[in-house]
């Protein structure tokens, strides 16, 4: 018997699908804000507003609780615990040689198999237990784990139907448009922070300059990422990603699946119909 | 007596110390919060291993103080002021509009990049701070009990990680006693689903062991209570999502800047909280607020409200202008030294072997 190409390990209900998506309008409001400043009158100096760091742990905290309040079941628990720990020793043994990443290569993996709800968890958790190792954690993990979530997420929601070498490429397509997708986000909110912020009546660098529209800054930010990290960084970890998934994907999907086959117990819900009711059935054993 | 403070303590502290730091620019204020910190690692960190990434953090800031002031320099002037060192300027094409290297350096130019990136490593500081006086482990513990789930997902990967490399060494020594396939890209592959296999059979071994002591959580909230969770977090997000949107756009009204965001961010807060009182769970050795605790965090509430203040009423001092000797008010200079209460109300941290 061959393995479906998806079960929901973490089901989402409406609310939960609801919940993640204001949580992502806000998150991205909180990456993109250089893009959303309108200065009023008489403003004469902008800080990078500070708070978001703050706010963002916050948003991402409730988000998980609001997914997580119809219960996981111990095994879905102890998948992600796993996943995340190679993940995160993954992550350990990439950094530091240039550009090449393999975070995401397992990450979209296991939420291509998983599904959304688990690949959105594992995203938060591969990033959080990779700081936690490493001593990483600084202002910058909020929005790592944000967007590694949706990189997750994103993954389980590709089309179900693609099998064999279809969905192979799909997943390598994905990956390689996620790794730059994320470098760019992650530069977009580190940009005014490194940057600063332009001072009025001072033009000729690349910082962002909040008396200019959002199409000036987006300009601006473009040759900013383009020169320091998208033509270096970002394709590095694209490359790596659309090869790993290539090259080892076969393996390591079809090694999932097994896992997803014992490791879930599929409720009687599963299927496009409506969403699971919140009571998850014991698995028999 | 000596014994760790808790983690969740420091971390507040640290975050007091850090909105202080954000709210000024000024090199003086923040050198001072920086030694603060320092002072209080060097006399109230543990013996254990995270709490030697203090240095690493210190380095990453001195990083980023350099990076800010080179991009300065790079990126040119176009600062009228003194010049210091004039470089010639080098025009990039038309693609890059606007754009151009180099420049004639001036002081300003010079000042205000490093005024801006001391800001930003004073922040890195802060956080590293916290990295290293809390213990990362208890901190997990004192997750609020809504996501008691990701603290047992995190508490599983960082326990099953030495396990994997145990994993890693076992397929490895199988293997080179086996012939097989050369290549690079098999080699991998035979080596990496072994390990996969072996680590998803862990897996289901410790949810075994789980399910036997009661851990994961079958959805025993009442339909009625996820609804008043589902609206309170979503109605609380919304808010939040206004709130922001006005904080950036300055010409909204304000009203629903601050209060909108405070308020949206309550809510849902509240409802982390009503998706928490469905988990009744005791704590082995739970750590509790004892006086010092709360006697840390009020020295990081008042710094971070001095310097809030300061900020507020006394802009020349926590902006100085980059053309003359920062300036220092008695307030700031309060902000900046008072963290430093920190190290005398906390219990010295326990040290192996010493008598408990």
């Amino acid at each position: 018997m061959t393995a479906p190409a998806q079960v929901r390990a973490v089901p989402l209900s409406p609310r939960s699908r609801a919940t993640i998506a204001v949580a992502s309008l806000l998150g991205l409001a909180m990456l993109c804000w250089p893009l959303l400043v309108r200065v009023g009158d008489g403003v004469s100096r902008v800080d990078p507003p500070f708070l978001f760091l703050l706010l963002a742990p916050v948003v991402i905290a409730v988000v998980v609780a609001e997914m997580s309040e119809g219960g996981m079941d111990a095994r879905v628990l102890a998948l992600l615990g796993v996943l995340s720990a190679v993940n995160a020793l993954l992550r350990v043994l990439s950094a530091g040689t240039a550009g090449v990443e393999l975070v995401f290569f397992l990450l979209i993996l296991a939420g291509r198999v998983f599904g959304a709800g688990f690949g959105f968890v594992l995203g938060v958790t591969s990033l959080f237990a990779s700081a936690l190792l490493t001593a990483g954690v600084g202002p910058w993990l909020p929005f790592q784990m944000l967007c590694a979530a949706w990189v997750g997420l994103g993954a389980g929601l590709l089309p179900r139907r693609l099998t064999g070498r279809a969905e192979l490429l799909v997943l390598a397509a994905y990956g390689v448009v996620a790794a730059y997708l994320y470098g760019a986000l992650m530069n977009l909110s580190g940009w005014p922070f490194l940057l600063g912020v332009a001072v009025p009546g001072v033009d000729g660098d690349l910082t962002f300059d909040p008396t200019a529209g959002p199409l000036d800054n987006l300009r601006t930010f473009a040759v900013y990422t383009l020169i320091t990290s998208t033509a270096s960084f970002d394709t590095g970890r694209a490359i790596t990603t659309a090869v790993a998934v290539l090259v080892l994907g076969p393996a390591v999907l079809a090694t999932l699946r097994r896992a997803s086959r014992r490791a879930v117990v599929v409720a009687a819900t599963t299927g496009t119909g409506p969403a699971p009711a919140p009571s998850t059935p014991h698995a028999p054993s | 007596m000596p014994r760790d403070l808790h983690p969740v303590a420091w971390w507040l502290w640290a975050i007091g110390l850090a909105a202080a730091a954000s709210l000024t620019t000024n090199p003086l204020v923040l050198l001072t919060i920086v030694a603060v910190v320092a002072v209080v690692v060097a006399a109230r960190r543990t013996h254990h291993a995270w709490a030697r990434s203090f240095r690493f953090y210190l380095w990453l800031a001195a990083v980023v103080v350099v990076l800010r002031v080179l991009w300065r320099v790079l990126l040119g002037g176009g600062y009228p002021g003194d010049v210091v060192l004039d470089l010639p300027q080098v025009p990039l094409p038309d693609a890059v509009r606007g754009v151009t290297l180099l420049g004639p350096v001036t002081s300003q130019t010079l000042l205000a990049g490093l005024y801006d990136g001391l800001r930003l490593a004073t922040l890195v500081i802060c956080v590293g701070a916290a990295n290293s006086l809390a213990n990362p482990k208890r901190l997990l513990r004192s997750l609020p009990p809504a996501l008691y789930e990701l603290g047992t997902v995190l508490v599983v990967a960082v326990t099953v990680l030495p396990q994997l490399t145990q994993s890693i060494q076992r397929v490895r020594a199988a293997q080179s006693l086996r012939a097989g396939d050369t290549g690079r890209v098999r080699r991998l592959r035979r080596f990496l689903v072994p390990v996969l296999e072996d680590t998803f059979d862990r897996s289901l071994a410790l949810a075994a062991g789980m399910d036997t002591r009661g851990y994961g959580r079958s959805g025993a909230a009442t339909p009625r209570e996820r609804r008043t969770t589902g609206a309170l977090v979503l109605g609380g997000l919304c808010g939040t999502l206004v709130g922001v949107y006005a904080l950036l756009d300055q010409t909204a009204p304000r009203l629903l800047a601050g209060p909108m965001l405070a308020l949206g961010v309550a809510v849902a807060v509240a409802g982390l909280v009503n998706a928490g009182r469905r988990v009744q769970r005791t704590r082995y050795r739970a750590d509790r607020w004892r006086p010092a605790e709360v006697a840390v965090v009020a020295t990081g509430l008042a710094v971070a409200v001095l310097g809030w203040w300061v900020s507020e009423h006394q802009a020349t001092v926590a902006y100085p202008g980059l053309d003359a000797v920062p300036q220092v008010s008695l307030a700031a200079l309060v902000a900046g030294v008072l963290g430093v209460l920190a190290a005398v109300v906390s219990p010295p941290p326990r040290t192996p072997g010493a008598p408990r």
